[in-house]
């Protein structure tokens, strides 16, 4: 029993890493449209930001966290200001923007595979090595620090969206994006404010996901996918769709892992076969959006 | 008005003339129905345009114009009704198949595919009538490459009689509202359509090139191609259309002569703003 | 070359090279004459039909695949084995292009991208037959009439097959479907109107320029004479899309153009930056979507019509 629980929290910590990635996704996509293939190459980013922080220069935790993601807003501003803002003011055609990120996402990988060279990196968790037992429930220190640190950033999302300000008009933005135009909305400084949040996202989790995987330079593909399909299962229009959709498609993997009586290799198939179905069946998701205008 | 030549001068134009019709009437509408949820968009709506006629439908802002056009196109599905298009009922056909059955349309927000010239966008209308087997093409028989010819020829002919000859290869981005209006109008009538609906033609369109179009479109039915327009603009309807159809809240309130509509009770009612063009018409 | 006398004298000049070669450069080579094949049917589906998809190199890893296995443990004799590949091709091609066609822009990105990391996983759990993370090697083309076609007359085999896939694709760009996927890709709404029939014509495209590549790998087979997982990954995905965009999308030459570069550009650099090649890739990808989004054959023509103006 204990067994089953502990595969839960695996589960749920996995899960958590997914939504992450997917609420990544979504704060560009709701109020820009764009789709930003780039999100893998930012938590690997982070990770190898956390690998330099925390095992490098061996910054304490918080000190160091604050940095990476502090980075990570820059590098999701940057990436707006220089590969996206230009296309947008030019009204070049929707994939443009699309087409230069995947370049981006090239670019990025390349860049830390030069600079810190092919091998994995140890990335050090936030409260060390441990395991926490309560009862019945039992995980890593690291699995519920993911999970609380994802509920965090999910409970602030939530909150930003539904009762501030700057978050009704990223709504807006998302609904209609002229109207919100004119009614003295700044388009620039919302799609600023959306990607560096959304780095800032993935980058918390390429910090949280890199102590169990280590930083690597090929991380951020096979992340950005599973992130996608998460997003794509919950619902791409909502923040509740994205913490959904990751964690049941954590829990289908980790069970079809442990107990379906397929080679674990083909375990891997399971996101892309889910995500291919949805596709095609639901790709509205789970959780339908909110009211919005085609 | 050396622009829209006489149709006579390009008998590869337009295409064969369309000969009477059975009974004259090509189009019939019988009780055509659309709701979107709550609001009933268009209520039992009758209507029939013959051959070689110009059938104006108008009506205030909101009246069902719009939809009652896009159920006929074959955009949106009727909610109720039967349309019937030369004895064949036409049950929720999507729309290419529609205009595989010879009726085009004309968009109102133009539409021009933009990768394309102005000549390759006409050749294109001519979809129906030019495709084929897949393998044929790869096989480039020369019989293909005849076809191709022959229909190069027919699209410059079609771009001469709208009178865009002068910017047959240009790149339509090049081109004014005004002249992708006719680029809209020699694509559809490069299909050989039997009836051509119109979707607000006039709309954007300064005075001399709404006089163009007139004429253009009286050309048109003149080869025994059956007209449905929509229109807006009172006084362009009123000078070109043979019978008018007036709507209001999604039903047929008057229909008649130019003469009659402008006499018409009912109609005046409901434009009761627009005293001024009544008169004018 | 839009005669036959061009294509042969095209196809002779481009053998008579094969026949000039050492054996380092001929295998350089081929994989270029292979890489422009799939590049123009790649540039066909996405830059004229518009269809983003990531499946292209899948179904150059299906064909090459299904011709070995077909060959060497079905145990079919060639002829059959072509005939059996080829309509292998062509049906996996419809199969998935019926479910993908209804998918727009992204979806369809991402939903071919899964489909070709599905691709990865079963061969990589295939076993036996696929010769799992391995791979299948040490087999060679057999005899055709009981002569052996190696070496520079290979490579003509790879000449015809390019040519052949250019003439065809330059033909159906040519005509009505050309205009028609092209009408689809600019304009749905308007080219039902025409009464294209958008599915079909997606369909048939997908299916088409699929099939090609599946044809391409069947020819690849024999050129390393090995078939392995990593080879048809994503990053040979990429590298082809980067190839149609930086050449210049929608256009054959830009095709070829980009192809031509893209992959020899790795020799050139390679005493710079090693194997990082894909950095620069990368970068000319952004830098032809910033500032040149008709790519190298748009810098081109530009030049070209400079010239003309000139008096």
């Amino acid at each position: 029993m204990r067994d089953f629980v502990e595969l839960i929290v695996g589960a749920m910590a996995s899960g958590c890493i997914y939504a992450l990635v997917a609420l990544s996704y979504l704060l560009i996509t709701r109020p820009t449209g764009v789709i930003n293939f780039a999100v893998g190459e930012w938590s690997m980013l982070a990770a190898f930001g956390g690998f330099l922080a925390l095992s490098r220069f061996e910054l304490p935790y918080p000190v160091g966290m604050a940095i990476v993601i502090g980075a990570m807003v820059l590098v999701g501003w940057l990436t707006e200001r220089m590969a996206v803002r230009p296309l947008v003011e030019r009204g070049a055609p929707a994939l443009a923007p699309i087409l230069a990120l995947l370049g981006m996402l090239v670019v990025f990988r390349e860049i830390v595979s030069v600079g810190m060279g092919p091998d994995p990196q140890p990335v050090p968790p936030m409260f060390g090595y441990g395991r926490l037992e309560l009862g019945l429930v039992a995980g890593s220190y690291q699995s519920f620090t993911i999970i609380v640190v994802t509920a965090l950033v999910f409970g602030s999302a939530w909150y930003f969206f539904e009762r501030t300000l700057a978050g009704r008009s990223f709504e807006a933005v998302a609904i209609d994006r002229r109207a919100a135009a004119l009614m003295g909305i700044n388009l620039r400084r919302v799609t600023a404010l959306a990607f560096a949040a959304s780095a800032a996202v993935a980058g918390m989790a390429g910090l949280l996901v890199s102590p169990n995987v280590s930083a690597h330079y090929m991380m951020g593909l096979p992340l950005a996918i599973q992130g996608f399909t998460a997003l794509v299962i919950g619902g791409v229009g909502r923040v509740e769709g994205a913490l959904l959709g990751g964690l049941i498609l954590a829990v289908a993997e980790q069970f079809t892992v442990r107990y379906a009586p397929i080679p674990p290799g083909l375990a891997q198939g399971v996101p892309l076969v889910l995500l291919i179905l949805f596709l095609l069946l639901r790709p509205t998701g789970l959780l339908r959006a909110r009211e919005s205008r085609a | 008005m050396t622009a829209a030549q006489n149709l006579s001068g390009h008998p590869d134009a337009v295409g064969e003339c369309i000969q009477g019709g059975r009974g004259g009437e090509l189009l019939v509408v019988k009780g055509l129905c659309k709701q979107f949820g709550g609001l009933q968009a268009v209520a039992d709506l009758d209507l029939d345009v013959r051959v070689g006629e110009i059938l104006g439908v108008i009506g205030p802002n909101g009246a069902g114009k719009s939809t009652t056009f896009n159920m006929i196109a074959g955009a949106l599905a009727p909610s109720a009704g039967t349309l019937t298009f030369d004895g064949e009922v036409l049950a929720g056909l999507p729309a290419h198949a529609m205009a595989a059955r010879g009726i085009m349309r004309t968009f109102q927000h133009n539409k021009p595919f933009v990768s394309m010239s102005v000549r390759e966008n006409v050749m294109v209308g001519m979809h129906r009538r030019i495709q084929g087997p897949l393998w044929r093409v790869w096989a480039g028989s020369s019989a293909t490459q005849r076809a191709e010819r022959a229909a190069t020829q027919r699209a410059d002919a079609l771009v001469e009689f709208v009178g865009l000859g002068a910017w047959r290869d240009a790149d339509v981005a090049t081109l004014s509202f005004g002249q992708g209006r006719l680029l809209e109008i020699a694509r559809a009538l490069a299909a050989e359509p039997r009836l051509m609906l119109f979707d607000e033609p006039a709309a954007g369109l300064t005075p001399a090139e709404c006089e163009r179009l007139s004429d253009i479109i009286r050309q048109i039915a003149g080869q025994g191609i059956a007209v449905l327009l929509i229109e807006h603009d009172m006084r362009f309807l009123m000078a070109l259309a043979d019978r008018i159809a007036v709507l209001n809240f999604g039903r047929k309130i008057a229909q008649g002569t130019p003469a009659e509509i402008r006499a018409d009770d009912a109609v005046v009612q409901a434009y009761l703003g627009d005293l001024g063009a009544m008169a004018d018409a | 070359m839009k005669t036959f006398a061009g294509f042969a004298l095209t196809a002779l000049v481009l053998s008579a090279l094969a026949f000039m070669l050492g054996s380092y450069q001929t295998d350089v080579y081929r994989k270029l004459l292979l890489w422009v094949t799939l590049a123009l049917s790649y540039n066909f589906l996405f830059g004229i039909a518009g269809q983003v998809a990531f499946s292209h190199f899948t179904f150059y890893g299906i064909g090459a695949y299904a011709m070995v296995i077909l060959l060497f443990q079905v145990g079919l004799p060639l002829p059959l084995a072509i005939l059996a590949g080829i309509g292998l091709c062509v049906l996996l091609a419809l199969v998935v292009a019926i479910p993908a066609t209804r998918l727009e822009g992204f979806y369809l990105a991402l939903a071919t991208l899964a489909f070709a990391q599905l691709f990865i996983v079963v061969l990589n759990e295939g076993g036996a037959v696929t010769g799992a993370a391995g791979g299948l090697a040490n087999y060679r083309l057999p005899d055709v009439f009981g002569m052996r076609v190696t070496g520079p007359w290979y490579t003509v085999v790879i000449v015809l097959l390019l040519l052949g896939t250019q003439a065809s694709l330059w033909r159906l760009d040519r005509s009505w479907f050309g205009r028609a996927c092209r009408a689809v890709r600019d304009d749905p709404q308007a080219a039902q109107a025409m009464g294209i029939n958008v599915t079909a014509t997606r369909i048939a495209a997908y299916t088409i320029t699929s099939a090609m590549a599946g044809v391409a790998g069947m020819v690849y087979a024999f050129v390393d004479n090995t078939v392995n997982p990593p080879i048809f990954g994503l990053e040979n995905s990429f590298l082809l899309l980067f190839m149609v965009i930086v050449g210049g999308s929608g256009r054959h030459a830009g095709a070829i153009v980009g192809a031509i570069l893209l992959y020899l550009l790795p020799f050139v650099l390679s005493p710079l930056i090693g194997h990082h090649h894909a950095l620069v890739f990368g970068l000319f990808m952004v830098a032809v979507v910033l500032f040149q989004p008709k790519g190298l054959i748009g810098i081109w023509d530009g030049w070209m019509a400079k010239r003309r103006t000139v008096p």
